[in-house]
């Protein structure tokens, strides 16, 4: 019986060679997509679950109530003192990259740059079990100045030199200092939050003996906390108690005599390592996250496809059902049951998925390496094992033909075979199929039309976040890093922004503290006055952004009221020496200073014009040993800017002149950018020969912002492609099955006189009516989708009815040009071929 | 006992506001062993009571009692069961599967009974081939026949299960005078062999092969003729 069943199905494919390569091309491509983003989805959920342990590893992170500020991955130092204080469950916690990410190595009298160099407090594989190639893990880094690099950062050193015991040198403080490599850990895996290559153990105490505030405060979040917890103790007992944490271990801050607490506007988070990634806290990440909005988007469309795709076969199925009818009457008559015959064509429908299926494994392993490529991944294809793709690759292959099979299967097992069988008479087209035929195909477009408007807007926003005016002149400017460095060692940053303004093509240079393309670091509580806060809760926070006088005219930033500051004017100045003075600190407050605002911090501060706030008087935040408040005049407003991501909202800023530790110049320059980065470089080798060249074009930074959003633009681009496609596939299925099971019908009217012309714009129409409907579908659901995205944005496009009415029309388009030539070539066969046929 | 036995049967077909009375409480016996003829002008319901002879169809109204039990009121199932069991067809559009050669179209017949071993089944199938003089053809496949050859095939499916009763609606409408000829001649075979067979004809040459002859009008019996043996 199956070896019959098997033959009918392999023969009937091979005669039916376009029905059957629509059926399978489609079916492919959706089950292509579907393993591929089944391996995305994995893939996403699989960050740092490689972590030995990873159940009662921990992650701190650090929440604000303030919109502006958000939710961070950063901690303060201080909350390891207190979690491992008051916690017993806690059996180790270490505190990564205090003061940011990187190291510089000087090697042979030239510094490189190690960005992804990590300094720990403690022995962090006490926390994070990395897994060793050499070297004692237990040991590695108990002792400070040990280092255990990655084998890729080793072979970078020290080639294929056994590393062990040797040193490395890195610049620390205004020297350098050794350490001696006693381990090498594997790379770390892609899916991983940490993108480390080598862990250098230093004392953190002695690091910031010159900040030694930064340590103690729960507003200084510099670093990463990770912590573990002894295994079976459960993370709910912990975080249950955060509250009074909080209120036992944080003290009051004492600002010119008032009471604030830091628990007011922030808070503590306890996540899982495995959930880091698609986490809500991104800011401070080592590698980007993504989130769970996202990957389940990209499921969806998927299962989109794979529907569409499924359709198809349905589709063409029961189209094709005249065809087959005979068959399964003849199968009737002879004693087949229903049962028989539903299974005889699940199973041919499974087959049909098993050789789709194979065709989408072989497009899958294609293009997988290139999809790898483009999201920066290690996805793989295996088969066998834990993540192994067969249990889901045969689930998904029954799923599909089942799904495939069981309705044509229903459908023709139904046929009365008296009525199929009846003399000069082939099946004709039972009620009912051709409408369900319809719904579908309407809903295949509806999705198609949907994916393209999604994508015209997604496309759109990203367009829009590259080019949208930031409020200074993003072209044209080089932005050097490093300054601050410079300033440190050197004490020449004022000489090296002055050499660089020497340079031709140069047109000035500016300074901040806050490139493009940061977010805001620094927040600054704001008062008027002698005005008595209640809690911090209630009061503006204003981002706090050191610049010098040169930044806005150099970046482009246009003054609103009021003046910019000036070098000549000794108030307008607020630098203070290096390192802390009190009496210089004590002095600034006592004699107060002069501010720039943005136009946002004077709304936020209550002023109705700009002009309104000039000659006002604020007071900003400083460090409790200086006074707690610092007075500030407001002798200027500029524009708003954003200099960080579309998605975050823009920021009130407050302006301070201060040429001490700015970290950023801004170059703006005018010819060959290639040029003048290499010129400004000779000048950085002359003047801090020793610490490295960074650099990056404005251009540059915008791009690399909005790469995410360009990336997600392209995939989504992609799938509207794959859609439309599979969808017109199946189209062009169903114009040709209908058209060649109305071929009499067709050359009956054309007996009758009817025109080539007039028989296809019957047939166009016919087909063109459920694209026409479809839209009446997606519009609705994609403002709807696309509005919600676009929120999600402070700066945003309008939608307009372009890209709707666009996708419809080029849907209909597309529609018609399958379905046209074909309806074509049958509209002009001879009509006495065409009648003699039946 | 009778093969069959129809009384007061009735076929009404309903169409929205149109009802059709395909047959007209007809009473009709068949025995074992006997080769009827039906005829009649078209539309006149032969076809509608073949089909309701061989279970494709049911009756709107009246008895059918098939080899002693009452047709009414059996499942689907239960009808599909008793067709492959009893019954065989030939229809005047030969309806052979395109995509299975003469063998397997034969064969296939035999499929649906789980009783049949493949050995047994491929050496009956041969056995009907020959039979029906076909066996040269076996791996052809129908559109490589003649219109007679692939009559013939039909037949020998028809055949081929050993039915009681053998249904032939027009089975020689599609044929030419000598093809039409050589059909019956093997029906007449089959009946002289000891098959039942019903068969549905215009032409009153071919009704002539049968014992008897059922003469209908309007969905009635209108006379029945028996030739003597
Ligand atoms: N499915 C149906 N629905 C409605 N009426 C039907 C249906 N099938 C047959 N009829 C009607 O029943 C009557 C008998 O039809 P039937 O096919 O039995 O005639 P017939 O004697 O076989 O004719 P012919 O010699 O042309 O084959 C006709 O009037 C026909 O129109
Ligand atoms: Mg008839």
């Amino acid at each position: 019986m199956w070896r019959s069943y098997l033959t009918v199905a392999i023969r009937s494919m091979t005669r039916n060679r376009v029905y059957s390569a629509i059926n399978i091309f489609g079916l492919a491509i959706g089950m292509a997509a579907c393993l591929i983003i089944l391996l995305y989805v994995r893939y996403e959920h699989s960050y740092d679950a490689w972590l030995p342990g990873s159940d009662d590893v921990y992650q701190v992170q650090t929440y604000y109530k303030e919109p502006t500020i958000g939710e961070m991955q950063a901690s303060a130092y201080v909350a390891k003192t207190y979690l491992t204080k008051d916690f017993p469950q806690v059996s180790a916690a270490v505190f990564i990259n205090a003061g940011g990410g990187g190291a510089t190595v000087i090697k042979d009298g030239i510094s490189y740059e190690s960005p992804d160099a990590a300094f720990v407090d403690s022995n962090p594989i006490k926390v994070l079990e990395l897994p060793f190639v050499v070297g004692n893990p237990k040991t590695a880094l108990e002792q400070v100045d040990s280092a255990v690099l990655t084998q890729t950062e080793a072979k970078r050193w020290f080639g294929n030199a056994n590393p062990i015991g040797k040193t490395i040198t890195i610049a620390y403080k205004k020297g350098t200092r050794d350490f001696r490599v006693t381990g090498i850990v594997h790379d770390f895996p892609k899916n991983s939050q940490f993108k480390i290559s080598m862990l250098l153990r230093w004392n953190i105490f002695s690091a910031f003996s010159e900040f030694p505030d930064m340590l103690t405060h729960m507003g200084i979040n510099n670093g990463l906390l990770y912590i573990r917890l002894k295994p079976g103790s459960d993370i709910h007992q912990i975080t249950s108690q955060i509250p009074a944490w909080k209120k036992r271990n944080i003290k009051d801050d004492d600002l010119g005599g008032q009471k604030l607490n830091w628990g007011d506007i922030g808070d503590v988070g306890i996540v899982n390592v495995r959930d880091v990634h698609l986490g809500s806290a991104q800011k401070g990440a080592m590698t980007p996250g993504n989130s769970i909005t996202t990957v389940n988007t990209f499921a969806a469309i998927a299962l989109m496809i794979l529907a569409i795709g499924c359709v198809n076969f349905v589709n063409l199925a029961t189209a094709r059902a005249s065809q087959r009818a005979r068959e399964v009457a003849i199968r009737k008559v002879l004693g087949a049951n229903r049962r028989q015959l539903v299974i005889q064509f699940i199973g041919e429908s499974l087959l049909m998925a098993s050789v789709a299926m194979l065709l989408g494994l072989a497009l899958t392993e294609l293009f997988l390496p290139a999809i790898n490529v483009f999201l920066d991944a290690e996805m793989q294809l295996h088969y066998w094992g834990s993540d192994g793709m067969a249990l889901p690759i045969i689930v998904l292959v029954l799923i599909v033909g089942a799904a495939g099979g069981i309705y044509p299967g229903i459908y023709l097992s139904r046929f009365q075979p008296a009525h199929v069988l009846k003399a000069n008479k082939s099946a004709a087209d039972p009620q009912g199929s051709g409408r369900l035929r319809a719904a579908l195909v309407i809903g295949q477009f509806a999705i198609s039309i949907g994916l393209m408007i999604c994508t015209a807007v997604i496309y759109g926003q990203t367009i829009f976040a590259r080019t949208s005016n930031p409020g200074f002149n993003r072209d044209n400017i080089l932005q050097v890093n490093n300054m601050a460095y410079a300033e440190y060692l050197h004490a020449n940053s004022d000489t090296l922004a002055r050499e660089f303004g020497k340079i031709e093509g140069v047109r000035s240079v500016g300074r901040t503290t806050r490139g493009i393309g940061m977010s805001s670091n620094n927040n600054d509580v704001v008062r008027k006055p002698g005005q008595i806060i209640g809690s911090l809760k209630s009061q503006p926070v204003i981002a706090r952004q050191k610049v010098d006088p040169a930044f806005f005219p150099t970046m482009g930033i246009n003054l609103i009221a009021g003046r910019n500051f000036d070098p000549s004017r000794p108030m307008d100045d607020a630098s203070t020496p290096f390192p802390e003075d009190l009496i210089a600190e004590r002095a600034l407050v006592a004699r107060g200073i002069n501010v720039v605002l943005n136009s946002f911090a004077t709304r936020t501060l209550g002023f109705k014009r700009p002009e309104d706030a000039i000659g006002q008087r604020i007071d900003t935040t400083t460090n409790p040993k200086y006074g707690g408040w610092l007075p500030a005049t407001i002798i200027g407003v500029v524009g708003d800017t954003r200099l960080g991501s579309i998605r975050e909202p823009l920021d009130p800023t407050i302006y301070i002149y201060h040429k001490r530790f700015v970290p950023f110049a801004v170059v703006r320059y005018s010819g060959d950018p290639s040029v003048i980065r290499e010129k400004v470089e000779q000048v950085w080798k002359r003047l801090a020969p020793d610490v490295p060249f960074k650099a990056e074009f404005s251009e540059d930074i915008v791009a690399k912002q909005y790469q995410v959003e360009q990336a997600r633009a392209q995939i989504f681009a992609a799938f509207s492609i794959l859609a439309v496609v599979i969808g017109c596939l199946g189209l062009f299925g169903l114009a040709a099955f209908t058209t060649e099971r109305r071929t009499r019908e067709i050359g009956i009217r054309k007996v009758l006189g009817a025109s080539t012309r007039q028989i296809v714009r019957l047939l166009v129409w016919q087909f063109s009516r459920p694209v026409l409907i479809a839209n009446l579908i997606a519009w609705p659901i994609a403002w709807w989708v696309m509005r919600d995205w676009l929120n999600g944005f402070d700066a945003r496009i309008a939608l307009t009815p372009v890209p709707f009415v666009g996708a419809g029309l080029l849907a209909l388009a597309i529609a018609v040009g399958t379905i046209a030539a074909h309806s074509i070539r049958v509209a002009r066969t001879n009509p006495i071929h065409a009648l003699r046929y039946e | 006992m009778p093969m069959l036995t129809m009384t007061k049967l009735s076929r009404v077909y309903r169409a929205d506001t149109v009802e059709t009375v395909a047959l007209d409480a007809i009473d009709l016996t068949i025995e074992e062993g006997e080769f009827v003829a039906i005829m009649g002008p078209s539309g006149c319901g032969k076809s509608t009571l073949l089909n309701v002879m061989g279970l494709l169809d049911s009756p709107s109204s009246g008895s059918y009692q098939f080899a002693g039990l009452e047709v009414a009121g059996l499942s689907e199932g239960q009808l599909a069961d008793m067709r492959k069991r009893n019954l065989g067809f030939i229809f005047q559009s030969f309806n052979l599967i395109d995509e299975l050669s003469v063998f397997e179209n034969i064969e296939l017949a035999l499929l649906y009974h789980d009783d049949i071993a493949a050995s047994d089944r491929k050496r009956r199938v041969t056995a009907v081939m020959d039979r029906v003089g076909i066996g040269h053809r076996a791996r052809h496949r129908p559109s490589q026949l003649s219109g007679g050859q692939q009559q013939r095939v039909a037949v020998a499916r028809a055949l081929v299960a050993e039915p009681r009763l053998i249904l032939a609606d027009e089975p020689t409408g599609n044929l030419d005078t000598q093809h039409g000829e050589e059909v019956m001649k093997m029906l007449q075979m089959l009946n002289a062999e000891g098959s039942t067979i019903v068969m549905v004809t215009h032409s009153a040459a071919h009704a002539d092969y049968a014992g008897r002859i059922v003469n209908m009008l309007d969905g009635r019996v209108l006379l029945e003729q028996r030739r003597a043996a």
